[in-house]
């Protein structure tokens, strides 16, 4: 806490990507803003400080500022990481920003990581598909804490890229989930209360887009600023895959298995 | 290539809980639905709640023999009797409903575990036999000012895995999202609104959206306090300013601004009321419980508004530990234990790591009090209709449905945006199935011009003088010091006069960066007007209100009035003028008799009329306020419980 | 489920990922074996360091009793179906692959900006293991052509008895070979090998494994140690081979001779 604190005050030197895709003058190129540095300081405050001190035409992205909403992935330094999380004491004096690689860029800092979310989503259908209709009247149904607990921990994914970025597959193969995408189908697979079963999930995760595309680069698991069990959630995948592969009467489902 | 209109039949403005659970309910009913959002429906600042969502379930041993009636109360209560009873009730009544309906969506809510459980109450361990019966249930956590253990939770991160679990419906049911979009100003004719004029983020265009119907679900305006707030940048209000821009839609109980107890000092970041609803506690510098001495009964869960000032008044009488920004209080969850910690409070575990460099299982969390919630916003009535402008609608943190009153207790504002959603989207869906859309180009274009104008002179200014960001922190600045916990006659009209200042001063603020796109110091520039429009209505209401009402704790008016004060601010912004203009309403038909609150000061200015009189002259007040006619019957929900024990 | 793949109907995408689980189970089956066979290679060409004669009753074994001649025809079949099945992760494009080596130099180098983390996923700070997968794509690639080389040199010494007056794997042919400037290409062959297969182990481990395995941390040493091990040995091996290094455990069968 102490050395954050008293952070002997250092000149920050920020050296930001910069393209405007709408401006048809704009050319991709790399911009050096320095500041000084403040204890506690974020990237978060730098760069809004940079943007109304120094540029203000600079372009990123914050919403929470707090790590929980996934806004504000950027490469610093090369690594994928939340901005808002970052403290500037924890990084050399030379700091290279970049936006994230692997999403379409809107501007400077800023990507689209929100259509690639809501793709993947409708690719993967990722929302409960319930048993029973909902029934007001009723009590809930019932589930172990345990169960809820696991649930929960893969429902902690924020979505803010960081993964995909990190991923050497997921930047060259757009198709490939990534392991936020199976993170999330995963969680899917372990509700009691989604019906579908092993063979509605076989192709979704078991495709050169799922698990069978990630050929165990691991940055995605070292990245993740929620520290999700990544590498935990593609064995859980590869092993179940299998089982249901190998283990199950090996039986086309029919064709039209839309739920 | 956005076109320059397009047309829908519901349009909602905000891709919070609140919006997103209104837009599935149009959807559902068969209306086209679309939800504009400044960012991706799941960055809404939904995602940050984390403690939890009241709702009587009465699953765990202590919340046994819990009801919506005792919600009902405690939410009365808890608003210092400022709030609408007859929404509170239809609130308190569907909100175990809604919290079952996203258990349907998938919320991974924590359960009840049968048989031996510790928890910590009022500061001491205790072991409590969970029945087996009820294993697997939702289960609950304390939270302040209930009198029942009632808000369901998902670890520390319920906002998030609600907003992910309705946005999966969003998903499934296909309604289009279009996120890096601000709404700018309403399309309307005086009387009926026909949709909004907005603003691509992405590139700079500027396009009219026409519905049938135009829900307003932008979340709170807590960034009026610059950042003295644990809100998210992005919480604007922009929402409420336009509807107080149309000139006839009122703002209702602005003056309303909670502070949350617990905020990580310096940053402002939330740390959940979960954490002293599980057993922590509140120390000054001499590691002193302040809190069991000021409050006997509740201790540290009295409500936000009463904690808070504690807290104040303790920093104030130089028990605050001092820091190189600022006094602070300790907020002490050490004895909860790390597996607690890393289960349970997960989330507020890894902020204090990220943020303030320390470890809750070894250290004390350095807290103190910031603005945290907006219990003002666009006044509407129980089917969530704005007042004077049909087609016009508003839910969630935008809204003043007013079940939360004075103060708003925690947890119930998660509960509030689902219930609200369903009640209001199937009021919407109602409306727009039963009308067409009039596409009124003329008066989308005219709208949509005085927009592009407004952009334009932005840019076309020259000169020097402080930028908009400058008068941003000013503004925030004048608003936590003087329109802040505490209140004073003088401070608040210095406040008055200095945002007047501000207003002129903006008004030919000159933008640093011209270039083409989504410049976003223009799209500050746009929409930092109607922040200061609203903290001028803040400031103006709460120089106004003469009284201490809940969360408005004025120090020369020490006592709450309810022969004088028991009714809600209105504020409307006359066009052209350059102060909005108060009224006031009754605040609705009184169930639960004014009286005490359970913890706070018991004295108060009484009544001068019976409940009943006060009751028999709410519906001719309302009806002259403009307010639409209602579905269900007024007073159809009273159940006249004063005599009704806790 | 609908549109998933560009696979144009969901018997297409269905039948698309029942192949890629065979190939993924191909690639890594026929990795396993062939890094368990270098294990075994180490032991077998390492019988030299017990001098030429263990080298030559071994080889003699193994080639009387016929085992080495399905075996090397075996491996060799392994080897080109593993490399063959294995590339198809490989990226087509150069720029793919100029972008995947950039990506991993950048988290390489990110510096130590890592917080300090809950569960510590991660052994490294900064993240390393991409950089790994280039590498093994490399060695992979020089494998290609000197293991090749090596094993068609090995099939002609095993299968040629068979045919005329040859004698099959001989120290003096081996060490007369090396001497004379194959241990360059072993050399390099030697390094590339003993990095692929255990990193290659590593990653099946993980890939499969994490979760009910150890750590990942405890399987990175694992690794590390298998590494440097086996290469130590393979290095004292081809020193012997190379006539730099007398064999060290020569005494073992001479005690026993006399
Ligand atoms: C840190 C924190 C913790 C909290 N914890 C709890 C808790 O534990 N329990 C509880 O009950 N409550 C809690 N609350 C309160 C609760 O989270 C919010 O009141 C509630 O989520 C508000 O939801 P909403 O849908 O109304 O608004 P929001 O979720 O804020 O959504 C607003 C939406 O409107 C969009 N928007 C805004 N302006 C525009 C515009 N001009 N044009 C287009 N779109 C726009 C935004 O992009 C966003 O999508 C907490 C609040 C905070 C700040
Ligand atoms: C012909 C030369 C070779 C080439 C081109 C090659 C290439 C590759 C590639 C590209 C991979 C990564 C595949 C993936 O991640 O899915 C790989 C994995 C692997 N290789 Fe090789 N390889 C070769 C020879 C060998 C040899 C000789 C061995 C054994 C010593 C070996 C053992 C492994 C192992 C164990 C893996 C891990 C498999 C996995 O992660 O699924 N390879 N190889
Ligand atoms: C069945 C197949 C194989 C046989 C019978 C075999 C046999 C031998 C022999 C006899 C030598 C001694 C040197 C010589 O005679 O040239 C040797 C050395 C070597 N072989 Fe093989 N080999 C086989 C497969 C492989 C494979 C697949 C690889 C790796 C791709 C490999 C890598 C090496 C290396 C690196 C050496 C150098 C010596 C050392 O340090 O171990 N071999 N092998
Ligand atoms: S898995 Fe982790 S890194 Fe990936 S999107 Fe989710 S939170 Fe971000
Ligand atoms: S980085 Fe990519 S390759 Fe796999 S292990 Fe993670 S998804
Ligand atoms: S701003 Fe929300 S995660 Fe960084």
């Amino acid at each position: 806490m102490s050395d954050k604190e008293n952070a002997a005050a250092r000149r920050l030197r920020f050296e930001i990507f910069r393209f405007n895709p709408e401006d048809p003058n704009s050319e991709p190129h790399i911009d050096v803003f320095e500041i000084d540095e403040r204890p506690y300081m974020t990237l978060y405050m730098a760069l809004n400080e940079i943007r109304e001190t120094l540029d203000s035409g600079l372009q990123f992205d914050f919403a929470c500022r707090s790590a929980i909403c996934g806004s504000c992935g950027m490469m610093v330094n090369g690594r994928p990481s939340l901005g808002c999380r970052t403290l500037t004491a924890d990084l050399p004096e030379t700091i290279r920003l970049h936006p994230l690689p692997a999403f379409k860029l809107i501007g400077d800092l800023s990507v689209d990581t929100g259509t690639w979310f809501r793709e993947m989503a409708e690719r993967t259908e990722a929302w409960i598909h319930e048993q029973q209709p909902f029934n007001k009247d009723a009590t809930e149904e019932r589930m172990s804490d345990d169960i809820a607990q696991a649930i929960y921990e893969g429902d902690r994914c924020i979505e803010c890229g960081c993964c995909v970025a990190s991923c050497g597959v997921a930047n060259v193969n757009p198709d490939f989930l990534a392991a936020a995408g199976l993170n999330r189908v995963s969680r899917f697979m372990m509700d009691p209360r989604d019906k579908r079963d092993d063979a509605d999930w076989f192709e979704v995760v078991a495709g050169q887009q799922g698990v069978f595309g990630c050929v165990g680069l691991m940055a995605c698991a070292d990245v993740c600023p929620k520290e999700l069990p990544l590498l935990e959630v593609y064995a859980y995948l590869r092993r179940r895959i299998l089982g249901s592969k190998f283990l199950s009467d090996r039986s086309d489902p029919p064709p039209d298995i839309n739920t | 290539m956005t076109p320059q209109l397009i047309t829908t039949d519901v349009l909602v403005i905000g891709g919070g809980l609140a919006g997103e659970r209104c837009a599935i309910e149009a959807a559902a009913a068969g209306q086209e639905a679309m939800i504009l959002s400044l960012v991706p429906p799941r960055r809404s600042h939904s995602c940050a709640a984390q403690g939890g969502m009241q709702a009587a379930l009465g699953n765990c041993v202590k919340a046994e023999g819990d009801s919506p009636q005792v919600h009902f109360q405690d939410t009365v209560r808890g608003s210092d009797w400022g709030a609408d009873q007859e929404v509170a009730r239809i609130f308190a009544e569907e909100a175990p409903v809604a919290v079952r309906e996203l258990a349907h969506y998938g919320v991974p809510w924590t359960r009840v575990r049968g048989g031996k459980n510790k928890y910590f109450i009022k500061g001491e361990s205790v072991e409590i036999e969970e029945l087996l019966e009820n294993d697997g249930l939702i289960t609950h956590r304390d939270f302040g000012g209930t009198a029942k253990w009632r808000a369901c939770y998902a670890a520390a991160g319920t906002g998030h895995a609600a907003l992910y679990a309705v946005d999966s419906q969003v998903v499934r049911l296909g309604i289009t999202v279009r996120d890096r979009v601000e709404a700018i100003a309403l399309i309307h004719d005086g009387s009926r609104c026909f949709g909004v004029v907005a603003r691509c983020l992405r590139t700079g265009k500027q396009f009219c959206v026409l519905a049938k119907a135009t829900v307003i679900a932008t979340g709170g305006y807590g960034r009026i306090y610059g950042r003295y707030t644990t809100n998210a940048t992005i919480n604007y209000g922009t929402g409420a300013a336009i509807a107080l821009d149309t000139g006839v839609v009122p703002l209702g109980n602005m003056e309303a601004v909670q502070f949350h107890p617990t905020a990580l000092s310096p940053s402002g970041i939330l740390i959940t009321e979960g954490c002293r609803g599980d057993g922590g506690y509140l120390l000054d510098k001499n590691l002193h419980r302040f809190m069991v001495d000021a409050e006997p009964e509740k201790q540290e869960l009295a409500s936000r508004d009463v904690v808070s000032r504690h807290m104040m008044q303790c920093i104030l009488d130089g028990n605050g530990v001092d820091s190189p920004n600022g006094r602070h209080l300790w907020l002490d969850i050490r004895h909860l234990g790390e597996k607690h910690l890393t289960t349970k409070l997960l989330e507020v575990f890894d902020i204090c790591r990220d943020f303030a460099g320390i470890n809750p299982a070894n250290d004390m969390i350095p807290v103190r009090p910031t603005q945290h919630y907006s219990m003002g916003g666009v006044r509407v009535n129980k089917d969530g209709e704005a007042y004077g402008m049909a087609g016009l609608y508003a839910v969630g943190e935008a809204a003043c449905w007013d079940m939360h009153g004075f103060n708003r207790l925690g947890g119930n504002s998660l509960a509030e945006t689902l219930v609200a959603g369903r009640v209001v989207g199937a009021r919407v869906a109602e409306y727009a199935s039963g009308t067409t859309l009039q596409a009124d180009t003329e008066l989308a274009f005219a709208a949509l011009a005085a927009a592009e104008k407004r952009a334009q002179n932005l840019l076309a200014r020259e000169g020097n003088g402080r930028s908009v960001y400058e008068i941003r922190d000013a503004l925030g600045e004048i608003m936590i010091t003087k329109v802040g916990i505490f209140r004073t006659g003088d401070d608040l009209k210095s406040a008055v006069d200095e945002i007047k200042a501000l207003i002129e001063e903006c008004s030919h603020a000159v933008l640093r960066h011209k270039g083409p796109g989504a410049n976003p110091e223009l799209a500050f520039a746009l929409r930092f007007p109607g922040m200061l429009r609203l903290a001028l209505t803040v400031a103006m209401g709460a120089l106004a209100r003469a009284e201490s009402r809940g969360a408005h704790f004025r120090s020369d008016f020490p006592l709450r009035n309810d022969r004088e004060w028991l009714n809600r601010t209105l504020a409307r912004w006359k066009p052209d003028a350059s102060a909005p203009t108060l009224s006031y309403e009754p605040v609705g038909l009184i169930d639960l008799a004014p009286g005490h609150r359970g913890y706070g000061s018991d004295e108060r200015i009484e009544m001068n009329k019976t409940v009943s009189q006060y009751n028999e002259s709410v519906a001719d007040l309302q009806a002259r306020e403009g307010r639409l006619a209602s579905v269900e019957a007024i007073g159809s929900r009273l159940q006249q419980t004063q005599g009704v024990a806790r | 489920m609908k549109i998933l793949t560009n696979a144009t109907n969901a018997v297409d995408s269905k039948v698309n990922a029942r192949r890629q689980i065979v190939y993924e189970l191909i690639s890594g089956g026929t990795g396993l074996a062939l890094a368990l066979f270098m294990f075994g290679h180490v032991v077998l060409v390492g019988s030299i360091l017990t001098g030429e004669r263990g080298f030559d009753w071994m080889a003699t074994m193994l080639e009387d009793y016929y085992i080495a001649q399905p075996t090397i025809a075996a491996i060799f079949a392994l080897f080109i179906v593993h490399a063959i099945v294995a590339s198809r992760k490989i990226p087509a494009q150069l720029d793919e692959r100029r972008r995947m080596i950039a990506l991993a130099k950048g988290l390489k180098n990110a510096g130590r900006d890592k917080v300090p983390s809950r569960r510590d996923n991660s052994p490294f700070v900064p993240h390393l293991e991409s950089m790994l997968w280039i590498w093994q794509v490399r060695t992979g690639m020089v494998m290609l052509v000197l293991g090749s080389f090596h094993l068609v040199l090995l099939g002609m010494d095993i299968f040629t008895p068979l045919f005329g007056d040859h004698a099959g794997i001989e120290s003096s042919t081996s060490l007369a070979r090396v001497a004379a400037g194959l241990w360059l290409p072993y050399g390099i062959l030697l390094l590339c090998v003993e990095f692929h297969a255990s990193v290659g182990l590593y990653r099946l481990a993980v890939k499969w494994g994490s979760g009910f395995l150890p750590h990942r941390r405890h399987l990175h040493r694992i690794e590390q140690v298998i590494f440097w091990v086996v290469l130590g040995l393979g290095a004292i091996t081809l020193l012997v081979l190379a006539g730099v290094l007398s064999p060290p455990l020569e005494f073992l069968l001479s005690e026993g001779a006399s």
